[in-house]
């Protein structure tokens, strides 16, 4: 127990030179992109008086090094900052979005894995039958559609033709289950058929190694039936490498799922972060990515962390 | 039997959570119309976009506001009065103005909204131009009485109401002192418009609701002036940024207004039934700029040429779909002032253009043209312009920028030609300013013609229309002459709106009102 203990201490302290190194490049990558935040907020018609003022509140007009330095003062005291477009605080901001994202990520990767799983034992199993080419077909199909246009057709087919779906925007849970619920299926049903295509064959590839195997044979000349084999002695281990793209996949999706929250219009992490690109919100766009790089430490850790419950020898070595 | 059970359950699950869809549709007389992104603050012309400011002034209104003809018409002012020297302007209140929190309107109020906008802490839009710097310099506001408001200026200011009354500056509406809390800080708009602001639900929607004890101008409706009564219970302004989600959204009765859709769009949705469409010409203008003072396009011949090598009815009616017309004057055509001098289009001249071009010593050296495709016009006109400049033996480079890259090179003077288009100028003193000025103290001035800037500050010293008329005929011929920037058209603004929705109708300045518009159930 020490033992883990110390392990998630330095799996932590290490992400401490991670996050600096991200702060670092994501701050001085932003500021050299050509663009000024305050003569994307004051438009055509600004003055230089006006463009000149609003710098200097937001502090603009200090060399950048020095803003470097106050920006890094700020976040080690756990403040992002506000944001130049709208000045919330930054940190509100992330948390908001990152609950619309995080929920449709959560929903849909669950469903995904369930859904991609056995389908991709089954496969393994009835190898180069008429099942199994349908199932790879399937996933194959899946892995290539982009998301925004899987998006755009589940939307006109149940939002638009039959109208049983909303089309745009989002009900949190708190505030009406049943409401959120409806909001939430279109985009998140396009997810987990983008997802499910990916883990599919990621669950079948690692099944196909795993049957090969001669314990499996094993197992079989024992005598136990294929369901036995396959729940006990193929899925622990073929789920170990699903398990770790899961976790990428995760990693990767809670840092926002800009594409379908723009199809849908959900005010998630995503968005926040495109939005903040276009105008230049330099806060935003540096917190953005400071979370979701943290983000995807954290749940890498978690997934390595999880790694000796599917493969005891991980915990050994 | 257990499996029959749970699949009723489910399709009874699946039946309540669809059957919510239908009785969406037949909720409440709210009225919602698409905004394509979030508003920036609720502080009238402080932090403000277009949006920002077309939702503050739905709460809000100021002494004056413009009309449609881009004149200038009383609202929360019974009358105006102008001294003979043209420095004193008395406001007369109107009687029986409440704000939203039911506190009658006074010159009190009027004098607190001016003392908050002309705070430079509070980073007005427009304190510039009234503080000496731009159009006018207000020395000093007084209440002589609690209907009466004087504004004294420096020296007269031909467009100090025009200020005033601007939209970017939220037509400096007057609120009441509760919309700041006891420290200062900005809590929410208490104004006297036609609707109260209710909610603001970041990244999703803003809520006004109806004032009901809204008092309206015997007139009809008229840009931002005029009668502005609310015919609906809530105006949603719905944030969608994504077109085909709007498009979807408005087929599936999810908003109601989209105020400007784009020219692809516009076949398809009037033939659309379950759609009215509804045109109004816009005084925002499409233009490419020219960076004078290049080594190459400071020749006035090149520019000519270039000029001259382009079929301007042909790009406006290609890329707008046919909506718009082309227009080569800084003045858009809505404009009083857009006369015969103004109207005239040059006729394309390839032979002329190659003529100059030899003279000039052109020899197809490469003209870097930057555009963008946030508004696919931009990037559209730029590739035409190259197809037609090529006939002439112009050889122009078209390089595709993001938006803020391509208003950095814009506001630095840092390219050779570009693609750009101007928000509305409801007055053409504003017109020619936005692109006239001193380009060592303003790079993104593209014309600095001495003798022109001379005229401009003289055309918003004199009030008498005739004789601005002949200024601006004057500066007409002058920029012509100058080629610093070609004019090509002024958008159109196409609205698609529900059947259920009367009274909708856009106008110049392209943003949606919402007053004098009912909507009733599908």
């Amino acid at each position: 127990m020490t033992g883990h203990a110390t392990y998630i201490g330095k799996r932590l302290l290490w992400t401490l030179p991670t996050l600096f190194l991200v702060a670092l490049i994501v701050f001085f990558i932003v500021r050299l992109i050509p663009g000024d935040p305050v003569q994307v907020i004051l438009g055509d018609q600004a003055t230089e008086q006006e463009i000149a003022v609003l710098r200097a509140q937001y502090g603009l007009d200090k060399p950048i090094p020095m803003q470097f330095a106050l920006w890094m003062g700020q976040v080690l005291q756990g403040d992002l900052g506000n944001s130049i477009t709208n000045n919330q605080p930054v940190m509100s901001l992330l948390l908001s979005r990152f609950q619309v994202s995080a929920t449709i990520v959560l929903i849909a990767v669950t469903l995904a894995t369930l859904i991609a799983v056995p389908a991709g034992l089954l496969a393994a199993w009835k190898q180069n039958t008429t099942l199994d080419v349908a199932i790879v077909a399937g996933a194959t199909l899946l892995m290539s559609v982009p998301s925004f246009w899987l998006g755009l057709i589940l939307l006109l087919i149940f939002g638009l033709k039959l109208a049983w779906l909303p089309v745009y925007g989002y009900v949190p849970f708190s505030e009406n289950p049943v409401e959120a619920l409806r909001y939430m299926i279109l985009p998140a049903a396009t997810l987990i058929l983008i997802e499910v295509g990916v883990l599919t064959r990621m669950a079948r590839a690692s099944a196909m190694e795993v049957l090969r195997l001669e314990y499996v044979t094993h197992a079989r000349a024992k005598g136990l039936s294929n369901r036995q084999v396959l729940l006990k002695h193929v899925l622990p281990n073929a789920f170990a490498p699903t398990w770790t793209m899961i976790g990428l996949v995760l990693g990767g999706l809670l840092g926002g799922i800009a594409v379908l929250e723009t199809v849908f219009t959900l005010p998630g992490l995503g968005r926040l972060l495109v939005d903040a690109i276009f105008a230049r919100d330099y806060p935003v766009v540096q917190g953005c990515l400071l979370f979701t790089a943290l983000i995807y430490v954290i749940v890498n850790l978690i997934v390595d962390l999880c790694y000796p419950l599917f493969d005891p020898r991980v915990s050994a070595s | 039997m257990m499996l029959s059970k749970k699949l009723l359950l489910s399709c009874l699950f699946a039946g309540a959570l669809l059957g919510q869809a239908n009785m969406a549709h037949a909720q409440d007389s709210t009225l919602k119309i698409r905004i394509n992104a979030d508003i920036r603050s609720s502080d009238p012309g402080v932090n403000r976009d277009a949006n920002t400011d077309m939702v503050v002034m739905h709460v809000v209104e100021g002494l004056v506001g413009y009309k449609e003809d881009s004149t200038i018409g009383n609202m929360l002012a019974e009358s105006v009065d102008i001294s003979d020297d043209g420095k004193v302007y008395t406001f007369k209140l109107r009687d029986g103005i409440t704000f939203h929190n039911g506190a009658p309107l006074t010159a009190e109020d009027v004098l607190f909204s001016w003392k908050r906008y002309t705070d430079p802490a509070n980073a007005w839009r427009c304190l510039p131009d009234v503080n000496g710097q731009g159009l006018a310099h207000v020395v000093n506001v007084a209440a002589p009485d609690p209907k009466t408001v004087v504004f004294t200026l420096e020296k007269p200011a031909a467009l100090f109401l025009a200020t005033l009354a601007r939209t970017d500056c939220a037509g400096t509406g007057i609120y009441h002192h509760e919309s700041v809390d006891a420290s200062g800080k900005w809590v929410k708009p208490i104004g006297t418009g036609p609707f109260k602001f209710e909610n603001w639900v970041s990244n999703q929607y803003i809520e006004l609701a109806r004032n009901e004890n809204y008092k309206a101008l015997s007139t009809p409706r008229d840009g931002m002036v005029g009668d502005k009564t609310p015919l609906v219970d809530k105006v949603r302004f719905v944030i969608i940024p994504d077109d085909s989600a709007t498009k979807a959204a408005l087929l599936s009765g999810g908003i109601d207004i989209i105020s400007d859709i784009s020219n692809t769009d516009v076949a398809e949705l009037s033939a659309n039934k379950t759609v009215k469409l509804d045109k109004a010409q816009g005084m925002g203008l499409n233009v490419f700029l020219f960076q004078t003072r290049d080594p190459l396009l400071s020749d006035v011949r090149i520019r000519r040429a270039l000029e001259l090598s382009l079929d301007y009815p042909e790009i406006a009616t290609v890329v707008t779909e046919g909506q718009a017309e082309a227009g080569h004057s800084v003045i858009p055509r809505p404009s009083a002032f857009f006369k015969t001098a103004q109207a005239e289009i040059p006729s394309r001249n390839i032979e002329e253009a190659k003529k100059l071009l030899a003279e000039a010593g052109y020899n197809g050296q490469p003209i870097e043209w930057i555009t963008s495709k946030q508004y696919p016009a931009l990037f559209d006109t730029a590739v035409l312009a190259q197809a037609m400049a090529s006939e002439a033996g112009i050889n122009l480079d078209i390089k595709v920028l993001d938006w803020a890259t391509l208003q950095d090179h814009y506001n630095n003077g840092t390219y050779q030609a570009m693609s750009m288009t101007y928000s509305a100028r409801l007055d053409p003193s504003l017109s020619f300013d936005m692109m006239s000025g001193n380009k060592d103290k303003q790079p993104r001035k593209v014309w600095d013609n001495p003798e022109a800037l001379e005229l401009l500050a003289k055309s918003k010293e004199v009030s008498d229309p005739a004789a601005r008329q002949e200024i601006f005929d004057k500066l007409e011929t002058m920029y012509r002459a100058d080629v610093p920037m070609i004019s090509l058209y002024s958008g159109v603004k196409t609205a698609a709106v529900r059947p259920a929705v009367q009274g909708y109708k856009g106008w110049a300045v392209g943003q949606p009102r919402a007053w004098g518009v009912s909507v009733e159930a599908d």
